[in-house]
């Protein structure tokens, strides 16, 4: 009897939850809630897998390098050695650290990068706050001569700078880059200008004024106020700068600032690509392989790609720790006001 | 409005703010002075000069440079003379542009479909973010050199008979895919990463310019209940439109910078016998690339395409 009742009510109550069911499935609101959802989940799905293609396209080259890097050099060619290394070895990485004279030129790359870097960011900090905020009859014009100087390509004006650096007996030297990044004609310089522009003038008035009214000479509001707050725009151009003068090869070799006393690892690189039977022979890397591996090409292009990881591996590294500092400061500024 | 309530504060003491501007105008002069030092130094006197260099002969000896005049000939030389390996200044310039008008647009949709999906909300952004612009860092010359292999170990490999195994290719063979899968995979894969090591700035422009339109424009439309469509035509494309100029000029710059036609100059330039042809060709390139500039400048405002809603 109590069974029964009980039964009865389960059913009762089923049938109910049934009904509501139809009621809630049929309500046109309900619909268009569900249609929502399932677009949601469809764009949700989409983008993972896009995103996720795109990351392995981006890291399978790296990846695949560093699994190289790591064989020995028997594997060169053996079709068994896929993503794991059967011996393991650092001979490749060895070698190709004697063919690039790897730790004279990363310790001149570095230098040259970073020295270059800071002149590059006072120099065109300095003009970018004066294009945004130090506003003066004519400044339009000489800033549409910045956007000349993005435009233009560095060939037009490499054999006249050639020439005047010769003049000034500057060739051959590191300081004729350190010259043009202090004078805001580094690599690029016109896009910092540009940046920083853009970012100082997203900054709020009411910051620079309050200080104005506080007394605060025009150099110290710049100093002490505006810099501090545009630290999203020295990250990105500081990266940049610094990036950009560690992979260049192109005015590195016109102005043959890689020498044997100052190598620089691009240039290493290119000449190591270029031959490297005639590296490896003259700066003994050879003494360090058997014969038989010697007499293999594909063990020549292995040790190029070495040292090509051997050049990218310093920016990644540095990479890993700016990285969150660079994606915070595009998110929380807008480099582009 | 910031102006507005400038003037009113300062009305009062007119001498102050004199001396004020003046301070301004002063430090202004200090700020710019290194880039217009640089600029005429290493920009202006250069530029001019290699358009001196373009109409000559130089002939470089011990005591200096021998100069001839040969008017238009560098000119004529380079669009009609040139040729290196089987191809020539000409063609290159051609392709080039050909390609640039082309890749452009599709890098601009491509560039700003990335930039809208990295501004979602979801699990691992920061982590998709930060590997995104990977190829930004690792996009040099050098690096490309060396993963080619070298000339000279590219023809040992073609001597005898090996192809680079260490490729993509060479895993999916290894793995058993069929053959014209492989090749599907592999272009595909190959044209992805080229597009992407170019895109990397685009991104960030975009991503940034998305990131500073003002949230309480989404924060309306998703109140009136428009769908994530309608918020990118009428919210996102039009804020971010005034930078869409930016992008198309990095591009359009980049694209030229890395392209064969920079090569030809640079291995002219190597060759001191020829820097009057190479000047010359180096102003065919900037009377190009302004040109296709001030053609997508009366594009843009013939479709009012970069004005923003809510300057002026």
């Amino acid at each position: 009897m109590k069974i029964k009742s009980l039964y009865g009510s389960v059913r009762r109550s089923l049938r109910h939850t049934k009904d509501d069911i139809q009621d809630y499935m049929n309500d046109p609101a309900t619909q268009l809630r569900w249609k929502k959802r399932v677009g949601e989940i469809f764009i949700k799905v989409m983008r993972s897998i896009l995103l996720f293609g795109l990351c392995f396209v981006i890291l399978f080259p790296i990846i695949q390098q560093i699994s190289m890097a790591l064989r020995a050099p028997v594997d060169a060619n053996n079709p068994a050695v896929v993503w794991i290394p059967e011996n393991w070895s650092l001979m490749n990485i060895k070698i190709a650290v004697v063919v690039l004279d790897y730790w004279h030129s990363l310790v001149n790359t570095a230098k040259l990068s970073f020295i270059s870097m800071i002149l590059q960011l006072f120099s065109t900090a300095l003009a970018g706050y004066a294009f945004s905020r130090l506003r003066f009859k004519g400044s339009n014009i000489l800033f549409f001569f910045v956007i000349i100087t993005i435009v233009t390509p560095p060939q037009a004006l490499s054999l006249a700078q050639y020439l005047y650096f010769r003049n000034i007996n500057m060739i051959g030297k590191e300081t004729s880059i350190y010259l043009m990044s202090g004078l805001g004609m580094g690599i690029r310089s016109g896009i910092f200008i540009y940046i920083f522009r853009q970012f100082f003038r997203g900054l709020p008035k009411e910051l620079e004024e309050s200080a104005q009214l506080d007394g605060a000479s025009v150099f110290r509001t710049f100093w002490n106020i505006m810099l501090p707050n545009a630290r999203g725009a020295i990250v990105t151009v500081a990266l940049f700068a610094f990036v950009w003068q560690w992979n260049d090869a192109y005015y590195v070799s016109i102005f043959d600032v890689s020498t044997e006393e100052f190598p620089l690892l691009t240039m290493q690189l290119i000449n190591a690509a270029e031959g490297m039977y005639q590296a490896l022979f003259y700066t003994g890397g050879l003494d360090l392989v058997g014969q038989n591996v010697w007499e293999n090409p594909l063990f020549l292009a292995l040790i190029s790609n070495v040292s090509a990881l051997l050049m990218m591996l310093p920016l990644l590294i540095m990479y890993l720790f700016v990285q969150k500092q660079f994606v915070e400061s595009i998110e929380r500024t807008g480099i582009v006001g | 409005m910031a102006t507005v309530n400038n003037q009113t504060i300062k009305a009062p003491k007119k001498s102050g703010l004199k001396g004020h501007e003046r301070q301004k105008r002063f430090w202004a002069a200090v700020f710019l002075a290194p880039w217009v030092i640089g600029f005429l130094m290493f920009f202006l006197v250069p530029f001019i000069r290699s358009l001196y260099f373009s109409f000559f002969t130089l002939e470089p000896t011990p005591e200096g440079i021998i100069t001839t005049f040969t008017g238009f000939e560098n000119y004529i030389y380079a669009l009609n003379e040139h040729v290196i390996g089987n191809t020539s200044f000409r063609v290159e310039l051609i392709n080039t542009t050909m390609d640039a008008l082309i890749n452009i647009p599709v890098l601009l949709i491509f560039s700003l479909f990335i930039a809208v999906m990295l501004n979602m909300k979801f699990r691992g952004r920061a982590l998709v973010r930060a590997i995104f612009f990977i190829p930004v860092i690792l996009n040099s010359a050098a690096v490309t050199s060396a993963l080619g292999g070298g000339e000279a170990v590219a023809q040992l490999l073609e001597e005898q008979g090996i192809e680079q195994i260490f490729d993509l290719e060479f895993y999916l063979v290894q793995a058993g895919l069929m053959p014209w899968l492989i090749t599907f995979i592999v272009g595909l894969i190959d044209r992805i990463y080229a597009i992407l090591s170019l895109a990397g700035v685009p991104i960030l422009l975009f991503l940034a310019s998305i990131q500073s339109v003002p949230k309480h424009l989404y924060e309306a439309a998703k109140i009136e209940g428009a769908t994530g469509y309608e918020t990118f035509w009428l919210i996102t494309l039009p804020n971010v439109s005034p930078h869409i100029v930016t992008v198309v000029v990095y591009a359009l710059v980049d694209t030229f910078m890395t392209s064969p036609v920079s090569m030809i100059i640079s291995e002219e330039l190597g060759n001191s016998n020829r820097w009057g042809e190479s000047a010359a060709m180096a102003w065919v390139y900037v009377s190009t690339v302004i040109f296709i500039l001030l053609l997508l400048a009366v594009f843009a405002k013939a479709f009012k395409i970069g004005g923003s809603h809510y300057e002026d």
